[in-house]
């Protein structure tokens, strides 16, 4: 799946920063923002709303947490109750560690597996879909073409009085 | 020093593989065949009465192994051994009285140390009966339990030395 | 915006940059040949790694018995080295996780490295457990798994059960933080691809990494959550292990201030363990203005204060001890320090409580060359820590009939050099074939993001240039005539790098010879 959308790279932060900010407010609509690395203040230019993934993390862990206690209870006391030094069948002072252990383990998983599956993040052999040098030191802003009327006059003058270095009109995966 | 098969085990909490753990008798027994061999229980045995397989020992000799004895299985490389009370004579014991229909008396069972003791010093015996020779020796005052003060609990105690038995003042 | 920084402070990346230029110096040692120096290395430490795999072999193959413990003294070596590898690990957690929840940003240029640090020094602590154990062939008997014999499941009352879950969780999330940190770098690594191997092998593991602002958020979102994740682990595990001790009876294991006398003494010689590889490596890759004095003197300073704590904590225990009344624990101690291994106690207290005082000198501080050397001795003295508490302990224990004294056989030291051998040979691999900078993070501070110092020209360059729009290529007015149509990969784009290259191999050169006189 893809689509042709307006792409203007840019050489800095600051630059991408600014006409993101300018081009949502003047009402075009941003397919995506390619950065190399994080830039912050980049989700408030766009307008995004924060991730969901915390709660996924707090959820997983509590299961992780029901798991744990399950199994160490369950185990030492009903599945096949032993007397160990003398400590009551249900330790469970004893079974905080573990319990711990797994809560993280859950969360931490989990948390990575939904950011993999959200954001299909998934082997691919080509870097066919990756725009040129947006890992290495260029800022590219993808504005959707299709769909509604799009000025690209406007948009490349938007761009420009942020110091655009490349326009282009480029097939985007979406 | 033998294993004092304490209530309390410190070797039983410790070790992760459920190898020593209690039995309904009151013994701390030792699972060879489950034993991984982390070492952890001697470490935590104050008397350090337990035994550690470091090699595998030949008992290849035909001759050799007529001294075995036919009731205990032959520990092998890496597992942790112990005294086990004589836990085989236990439930030979324990058969006995049930093929005969009757509960274990007092004197049924003799550990092999006690059988082999000429003077008579260990007393074996089930402390939960009042009426067991063992009950009364550790009732009579001059029973000891060694670390009393850890509060392991061990089931195998001592008897103090009499000193001027005639005296008043001696105990 | 971004965020504004003040212009007081020292930059992060010490020398002016463009962004180009640090994927280009951070990503070249691992696309040209080894040099002579990593062939080296890289054969001693394999030559180790042999040493240490067949005194394993012998071992597994013969028994424990091939170890100098006895029946009083179970532990020694083999419990030390997973102890002292462990804590070795958490410095690299606490610099990628800890530093990051407390926004120190110098922690960037080694997080990487760090991280990777945790990972091989984990490996190799996992080994001890596995191999001290008599019957290591059924050391998945410590795992609950459903089976037919009872079934029976494990001792959860066992520090031993919560060691395997705390350290097999500890690597997995580890490895799996480190595994997020690494995908931006991995598809940049992707792009500069040349062969096709490379770039399939890249590709599949950056798993398709576009740089998308909704990836990144998200991926933010995680690597906070991450971080959040890994502090409390790393603090549990390092407390889980000194539970190995503290809750057994034996005088000398059995005190309640272990756990955050461990993590401490886990952090200390960590950072130990982190100067000394980040010395190495700022001098072999030449990422001196990566990996600056700043970074040094930061490491030191945590240095000071985890020192300070575990002096405490020498001091606390003989306190306790004292106070206690109980004979046992005195002994315990006094024995320790005048015993039969005194020696061990004052070379513990020697490089642990002393040798970090001298970090109180800026001069030292400063100093690689000095930083290295105290960090080897920092290192010497925490494997002497937990030998004194492992075999002190032991050795001198309740009852004098089973007083026992021990030495560590060729196999058991073999073991132990083994162990730096596979922590050295995974470590020059990794520096080959995975980016030890963390490219994205160092870039998110160098100056020529943020703005600030000398970068200024650099942006000017590249703003200056004229912009290279959509209708050129389409032979609208003013157009360099017909250029090919845009593709992912045009060859403008490939132009443009040799040209950078060429100017980047002069400047790195230069820095080489500036540098020196540093």
């Amino acid at each position: 799946m893809s689509a042709r959308m307006f792409v203007a790279y840019f050489g800095s932060e600051d630059g991408i920063l600014g006409a993101t900010r300018a081009v949502r407010e003047a009402g075009f609509e941003i397919h995506d923002v390619y950065t190399p690395y994080a830039v912050h203040g980049m989700d408030e230019a766009m307008g995004q709303r924060p991730s969901r993934i915390t709660w996924v993390c707090f959820f997983a862990g509590a299961f992780g947490l029901a798991v744990a206690l399950a199994l160490q209870i369950w185990t030492s006391a009903v599945d096949w109750p032993l007397n160990v030094g003398g400590k009551p069948h249900n330790s469970f002072p004893a079974f905080i560690p573990v319990a711990f252990e797994l809560t993280v383990l859950f969360g931490g998983l989990t948390t990575v597996a939904a950011l993999f599956l959200r954001s299909r993040l998934k082997p691919r052999m080509s870097n066919a879909h990756v725009l040129p040098r947006v890992t290495d030191d260029r800022f590219a802003l993808a504005l959707v073409v299709e769909g509604h009327a799009f000025d690209a006059d406007r948009a490349e003058a938007i761009c420009a009085a942020h110091g655009v270095v490349e326009t282009d009109f480029v097939e985007v995966s979406k | 020093m033998t294993c004092l098969h304490c209530e309390n085990a410190p070797c039983e909490t410790v070790c992760p593989v459920l190898a020593t753990v209690h039995s309904s008798d009151g013994l701390n027994q030792q699972v060879y065949n489950r034993c991984v061999g982390t070492r952890y229980c001697a470490n935590n045995c104050p008397p350090k009465v337990r035994r550690f397989n470091w090699f595998e020992y030949d008992h290849g000799e035909p001759i050799e192994r007529m001294v075995l004895n036919p009731d205990v299985v032959v520990r092998s490389r890496g597992v942790m051994e112990k005294c086990s009370l004589c836990v085989q004579r236990i439930q030979a014991g324990k058969a006995d009285a049930k093929r005969a229909g009757r509960p274990v008396a007092d004197g049924d069972i003799r550990t092999a140390c006690q059988q082999s003791c000429p003077a008579g010093a260990i007393v074996f015996g089930d402390l939960n009966d009042p009426k067991s020779r063992v009950a009364a020796l550790v009732k009579s005052g001059r029973n000891y339990r060694l670390f009393e003060d850890l509060n392991i609990g061990p089931v195998v105690s001592y008897l103090t030395k009499l000193r001027n038995p005639g005296s008043k003042e001696g105990v | 915006m971004s965020h504004a920084v003040s212009p007081l402070r020292e930059p992060l990346v010490s020398e002016a940059r463009t962004l180009h230029q640090l994927t280009d110096e951070i990503a070249r040692p691992m696309e040209r040949r080894p040099t002579k120096a990593w062939w080296c290395a890289f054969l001693a430490s394999f030559s180790a790694l042999v040493l240490g795999v067949y005194c394993v072999s012998v071992q597994v193959m013969t028994g424990v018995g091939t170890w100098g413990l006895n029946k009083t003294v179970g532990w020694a070596f083999d419990i030390t080295n997973f102890v002292f590898w462990i804590g070795i690990g958490h410095a690299g957690t606490l610099i990628s996780a800890i530093l990051f929840l407390f926004r120190q940003k110098w922690r960037t240029s080694i997080n990487r490295s760090a991280e990777a640090m945790t990972l091989f020094a984990v490996m190799c602590a996992g080994l001890f457990p596995i191999i001290h154990m008599g019957r290591p062939w059924f050391a998945y008997f410590a795992a609950p798994y459903p089976n037919d014999r009872g079934p029976l499941w494990v001792n959860f009352r066992s520090p031993l059960v919560w060691d395997m879950f705390a350290i097999s969780t500890y690597f997995i999330i580890s490895a799996v933080f480190w595994y997020v940190g690494l995908l931006p770098d991995l598809a940049t690594m992707r792009d500069r691809a040349k062969s096709a191997i490379r770039k399939a092998i890249y590709g599949a593991l950056s798993l398709g990494w576009n740089g998308s602002q909704r990836t990144w958020l998200r991926y933010e979102t995680v690597y906070l959550l991450l971080a959040g994740l890994a502090t409390p682990l790393v603090l549990s595990v390092h407390s889980i292990v000194s539970m190995d001790f503290a809750t057994s009876i034996l005088p000398g294991w059995h005190t309640t201030i272990f756990p955050p006398y461990f993590v401490a003494g886990a952090v200390f010689s960590g950072f130990a363990m982190v100067l000394t590889l980040m010395i190495i490596a700022r001098h072999v890759m030449g990422w001196k203005h990566l990996i600056t004095i700043r970074h040094v003197e930061n490491m030191t300073k945590i240095m000071i204060a985890t020192g300070g704590i575990v002096g405490f904590a020498y001091a606390t225990e003989f306190f306790t001890a004292w106070y206690s009344g109980n004979e046992l624990e005195r002994f315990a101690f006094s024995n320790r320090a005048f015993g039969p291994y005194a020696w061990a106690y004052w070379i513990m207290v020697g490089c642990n409580v002393l040798i970090p005082q001298f970090f109180w000198f800026k001069k030292i501080r400063t100093s690689v060359a000095a930083v290295f050397a105290l960090s080897i001795l920092v290192n010497v003295g925490m494997w002497f820590e937990r030998f004194v508490i492992i075999v002190t302990s032991l050795h001198r224990d309740f009852l004098p009939s089973s007083w026992a004294m021990y030495a560590p056989t060729f196999i058991e030291v073999g073991t132990l050099v083994g162990t730096f051998g596979l922590f050295f040979t995974c470590f020059l691999l990794f520096i080959r074939v995975l980016p030890a900078v963390s490219i994205a993070e160092v870039k998110a501070v160098s100056g020529y993001a943020r703005k600030i110092g000398v970068t200024t020209e650099f942006r000017e360059q590249s703003a200056k240039k004229p912009v290279d729009s959509w209708r050129e290529r389409n032979g609208e007015p003013n157009g360099h005539g017909g250029r090919t149509p845009p593709q992912p990969q045009s060859t403008q784009r490939s132009e443009e790098k040799k040209k950078g290259d060429k100017k980047e191999d002069a400047g790195a050169g230069a820095d080489l010879v500036t540098e020196a006189g540093e």
